[in-house]
């Protein structure tokens, strides 16, 4: 081989590997592009017709509120319980368990993530929503149903049940973060406050939970994202109503969310104005999920270079 | 003098390797003991014994007996037994998260009874004993990592000291800190023997020379020599005990 | 003081058991239920047969096993190579240049972009053009899905590799890309081929991407331009449809799809560990 063939070579596969690189650069902008093309006809008709309340295929209106609200509750009332079930799993993981329910757990937890949404929503459909209708809704609105919040009637389909499966879904993220960041507590620190009689958990408590604070934070805002963006099991289980919250605010209410309408109306929609709004609702979607995203990777290369430098 | 702690044939392993191998001393009240030997000789081993922290390696293992005022320490609550023998590790570790009072505080805060102007006497006077209070009394609230290593490590101490534990163990304390600073606190460990028990770890002998009333020679998991300082530097009655105090090992 | 302290211990200690269980326990729920519901539909002619026209019981899923797996296939087929290809281009040309950071930046972007805003995109691009459902736009979809995953993948098995190895080859002479695909590559390959298969085991699942590009089809699939049936968007349809025959289905359909997952996943996990050290 003689040395022009070589240098050659050497520069084809360099053009090779960056311009695969700027094809999916590429890529990512025509996610951009396209749906701002596609949401061109809404926008031009009304653009603040997406921030209104109603819905109404048959009149015309495409109000995007009542699902934006909806994506943004289901998903913060699933952070909100998702974010004990991880710490406490993750802090059960690295300070109490024994070695075997460790290796167990971490399957467990891989498990979880592994499962596919539509899986969850078969699930969440047809074994959860009856038994949570029944033993949960049910009592509630019966006790304390006169507050808004908790009013019936009880659908089991709602968006107290979305909120519960996207708990599931959204656990594994923050668990695995947050254990990978409590074993990593240096045991400088835990020894210093076992040496002044702390029990196990004031140990964490105190030295492991604060030094891992920042982290955990951004492991939150890392499921927040995923559970802006979930689609099937949300769909399959929020009831695709928005009756919540103008109608009613209870949770225990069917709702929308961006996701569950695209997934439900998007294949049969024929309106020009309807796809339009549809994919408008998308590319609302994507600029939160982004934004939520590239907030939660900001701090993780800040932890990152904390730990460097430190 | 009282004896204040006794060990009384204590081994200890890490899996199957045995580190410790019978070893029965008794350390007297308010005085400096230090524990001398080269390094891996199993002296961090034996004093994490003393206040049950070796039990916490995976696979660690005690056997014999240790008492503190007569009394089974593997009888007591583990918890008891490291509020009445404190311990200062050869790293400064104050709790970065925390101000520098909060560092001191942060052991007696945990069993909740004492009010805000008790800690904050015992803030005052334990940085005070540690001759920290002057140097840092303008800003108590800014973060024990911000201070220098000497005060760092002073700093531990006081974290120690606040519990008014009955024994404090420290792991070679200025093993990591500049000359300065190093003298700085073997003043501070001579003046501390009026109060409290003290049992040094020291890999240097000109240091047990310098501030310990009694000496003990650990060599390959095994007491050597245990006599009164100067006894112990002047009429070593081991061979090996020569050979290590006069730097021909280790 | 010191008493309440431990049960304060022991309280927290069951506090977090039953937190761990609140996580334990629906996963266990979840394949307890496929595997119960789906167990009762499986047979030969469940796993090879076309459905069977409405009102008649029988048939099968066979149609949307083979379409998951011809999606799945041409989507690896672009997603692949254009991960491992911009995986090599993160770890061995972009260094610190604006260039690399940025396709770095957009690369880990594009693994946080909703499955069914890239399902959107599709749809966009190619249905809305061709005003015609099409399993090409499901696996542009599915295909984009998988860059990201195998681009970080491969970009660090490819990291892990000793620079010692590079400088050696660079003091022979030889030429970069050579070094590049002959030593680190192939040093880094169990990590680009677990990877792959993860990527691969990921878009079998994914259900929102499919709904508005490859659609549904009763009917064997004629070609990747025709809309087509898959397990995934299967199970959806029959789980929502209520009719009990197609509700059953769709647990079979289910419970084969969290055994293709699953499968892949341990594979990779814990038995390619093994071999590669670490996955």
């Amino acid at each position: 081989m003689n040395k022009k063939s070589i240098f050659f070579k050497d520069s084809a596969f360099k053009y090779l590997v960056g311009g695969s690189s700027l094809i999916v650069v590429a890529f990512f902008v025509m996610i951009f592009v396209m749906l701002a093309v596609r949401s061109y006809p809404s926008m031009a008709n009304d653009p603040l017709m997406i921030f209104g309340s109603t819905w109404d295929v048959n009149s015309g209106l495409y109000g995007g509120i009542p699902a934006i609200l909806g994506t943004l509750a289901s998903s913060a009332i699933a952070v909100a319980l998702a974010v004990p079930i991880s710490l406490g799993m993750s802090v059960f993981f690295t300070e109490y368990a024994p070695r075997r329910v460790r290796a167990a757990l971490s399957i467990v937890i891989d498990m979880l993530a592994t499962i596919p949404s539509v899986i969850f929503g078969i699930w969440g459909l047809w074994i959860v929503a009856p038994l949570v209708k029944t033993y949960v809704q049910d009592p509630i609105v019966g006790s304390i149903g006169f507050i808004p919040l908790f009013s019936g009637p009880a659908y089991g389909l709602s968006l107290f049940l979305a909120s519960l499966v996207l708990t599931f879904m959204i656990v594994p993220i923050i668990s695995s973060l947050t254990i990978s960041l409590l074993s990593t507590t240096p045991v400088e620190l835990r020894e210093a406050m076992i040496s002044l009689g702390a029990t196990r958990w004031e140990v964490v408590r105190h030295v492991a939970l604060p030094f891992s604070k920042l982290g955990i934070f951004a492991s939150i805002i890392l499921a927040l994202g995923r559970a802006l963006g979930e689609t099937m099991a949300v769909t399959m289980v929020i009831g695709n109503s928005f009756i919540w919250p103008f109608s009613s605010i209870s949770l225990f209410s069917p709702a929308s969310t961006i996701t569950s309408k695209i997934a439900s109306e998007l294949y049969e929609a024929v309106d020009v104005l309807h796809v339009s709004s549809l994919v408008e609702l998308g590319l609302i979607l994507l600029v939160i999920t982004l934004l939520v995203n590239s907030s939660a990777r900001l701090v993780i290369t800040r932890i990152s270079r904390r730990n460097a430098s430190g | 003098m009282a004896t204040k702690l006794v060990t009384e044939r204590l081994s200890a392993w890490f899996g199957k390797k045995q580190v410790l191998k019978d070893i029965s001393i008794a350390f007297e009240e308010r005085q400096v003991t230090a524990l001398v030997g080269p390094s891996g000789c199993g002296k961090s081993t034996f004093i994490r014994c003393l206040n049950r922290m070796h039990e916490l390696n995976p696979g660690a293992r005690v056997e014999g007996k240790a008492f503190l005022d007569g009394i089974d320490i593997y009888g007591m609550d583990p918890m008891d037994v490291r509020r009445k023998i404190g311990m200062v590790f050869q790293k400064p570790n104050p709790f970065p998260n925390m101000s520098i009072s909060d560092n001191v505080v942060a052991g007696i805060k945990l069993s909740g009874e004492k009010s805000k102007a008790d800690l904050d006497a015992i803030v005052e006077r334990t940085l005070k004993s540690v001759g920290l209070y002057d140097e840092v009394k303008d800003d108590l609230r800014r973060s024990g990592a911000s201070l220098s290593g000497g005060q760092q490590q002073r700093l531990c101490i006081a974290r120690a000291l606040a519990m008014e534990p009955e024994v404090i163990l420290m792991d070679e304390p200025t093993s990591a800190l500049d000359p300065a600073s190093t003298s700085r606190i073997e003043d501070l460990i001579r003046k501390l023997k009026s109060e409290i028990t003290v049992i040094i770890i020291t890999h240097n002998v000109g240091q047990a020379a310098r501030i310990s009333d009694k000496t003990a020679f650990l060599y390959l998991g095994e007491l050597i020599e245990y006599n009164d300082t100067k006894e112990f530097f002047e009429s070593p009655k081991s061979p090996i005990t020569e050979r290590y105090i006069t730097g021909r090992f280790g | 003081m010191i008493v309440s302290r431990r049960t304060k211990e022991k309280l927290i200690i069951a506090a977090l058991v039953a937190l761990t269980g609140a996580a334990v326990v629906p996963l266990f729920w979840i394949i307890g239920s496929i595997v119960w519901n789906g167990i009762s539909v499986m047979s030969l002619e469940f796993l090879t047969s076309l459905p069977a026209p409405f009102g008649s019981s029988g048939g099968g899923i066979g149609n949307a096993i083979l379409g998951t797996l011809i999606i799945n296939l041409f989507a690896s087929g672009l997603g692949i190579p254009l991960g491992i290809l911009t995986g090599i281009y993160l770890a061995e040309y972009a260094h610190d240049s604006r260039m690399g950071s940025a396709v770095r930046t957009i690369v880990e972007s594009l693994s946080g972009v909703p499955s069914l805003v890239i399902g959107l995109f599709a749809f966009t691009l190619i249905v809305l053009s061709f005003r015609h459902y099409t399993g090409v736009a499901a696996t542009l979809a599915l295909g984009i899905m998988m860059i990201p995953l195998v681009a970080k993948a491969t970009e660090e098995s490819m990291r892990v590799v000793s620079d010692d190895l590079r400088e050696a080859g660079m003091a022979l002479g030889i030429p970069k890309y050579n070094i590049t695909t002959r030593i680190v590559l192939s040093m880094a390959k169990g990590g680009v081929i677990s990877g792959s298969l993860l990527a691969f085991a990921r878009i079998s699942g994914e259900t929102a991407p499919l709904l508005f590009t490859a659609l549904f089809s009763f009917y064997w699939p004629t070609g990747i331009d025709q809309p087509m049936a898959t397990l995934q968007v299967l199970i959806y349809n029959y789980a929502i449809s209520g009719f009990a025959d197609w509700v059953a289905k769709a647990w079979g359909a289910s419970l084969l799809l969290v055994l293709l997952v699953i499968t892949i996943n341990v594979a990779v996990r814990y038995l390619g560990r093994k071999k590669y050290g670490g996955a």
